[in-house]
């Protein structure tokens, strides 16, 4: 189980550093928090888990969001 | 930002649970997971929440700033207080001057559920204002 979140999660991250819409990139962050809030569950340890679901999940992506929509949306690079 | 009324309704239902989940999380810290800083945390997102859903003005209007700033202050001298009554009654920094009660099916807790309530506090004066302030000068 712990093998195959590991797997999402290299997928997760691989997607969002290869996005180039910003916000997409930014949600797929937040899918990539919650894969190892569950990663973090299943290493019996529930703190972590909790405190990984409330910054990473909720206040990470709402700055991060915020941040997208000050700066602009598509990766010019 | 254009918001939709699913999000807004969502949010503005969803923001006192969030809430009242933090002040679980607080409360019961030393027994189940969780503690100061993940309420705190937790508090500290359904302000947000309420911001991004009401309004910022709303937000402010429940919780100013200058409370907020206040409060943050106000915890840690309390924090730092609670942490040294420890020192001058020889039990050392953090320790747990109170007498151990040993009330039938009550949970010793000490000191802890005190300190816990206090980081919960300042954590979520403290991310909200950050994020309320952030948030602020986008108008």
């Amino acid at each position: 189980m712990i093998e195959i979140l590991l797997l999402l999660l290299f997928i997760t991250a691989f997607i969002a550093l290869q996005l180039k819409d910003m916000l997409a990139s930014v949600l797929m962050l937040g899918v990539f928090s919650l894969l190892s809030c569950l990663v973090f569950f299943l290493l019996h340890a529930p703190d972590v888990a909790l405190t990984e679901a409330a910054v990473g999940t909720g206040i990470g992506t709402v700055v991060l969001i915020w941040v997208v929509h000050k700066t602009g949306r598509r990766d010019t690079t | 930002m254009k918001k939709t009324d699913i999000l807004e309704l969502v949010s503005r239902k969803l923001a006192p649970f969030m809430f009242l989940f933090g002040l679980y999380l607080l409360t019961y810290g030393h027994l189940s997971p969780g503690g100061g800083f993940q309420g705190g945390v937790v508090i500290a997102s359904g302000i947000i929440l309420l911001s991004v859903s009401r309004g910022i003005e709303t937000a402010e209007a429940l919780f100013p700033s200058f409370s907020l700033s206040i409060l943050e202050t106000f915890c840690f001298i309390l924090l730092l207080a609670a942490g040294l009554a420890g020192v001058f009654l020889g039990v050392g920094f953090l320790g747990n001057p109170l007498p151990r009660a040993a009330a039938a099916g009550v949970p010793r807790v000490g000191m802890i559920l005190l300190l816990n309530i206090l980081v919960g506090l300042k954590v979520a004066a403290g991310v909200s204002l950050i994020c309320l302030r952030f948030f602020r000068e986008d108008e």
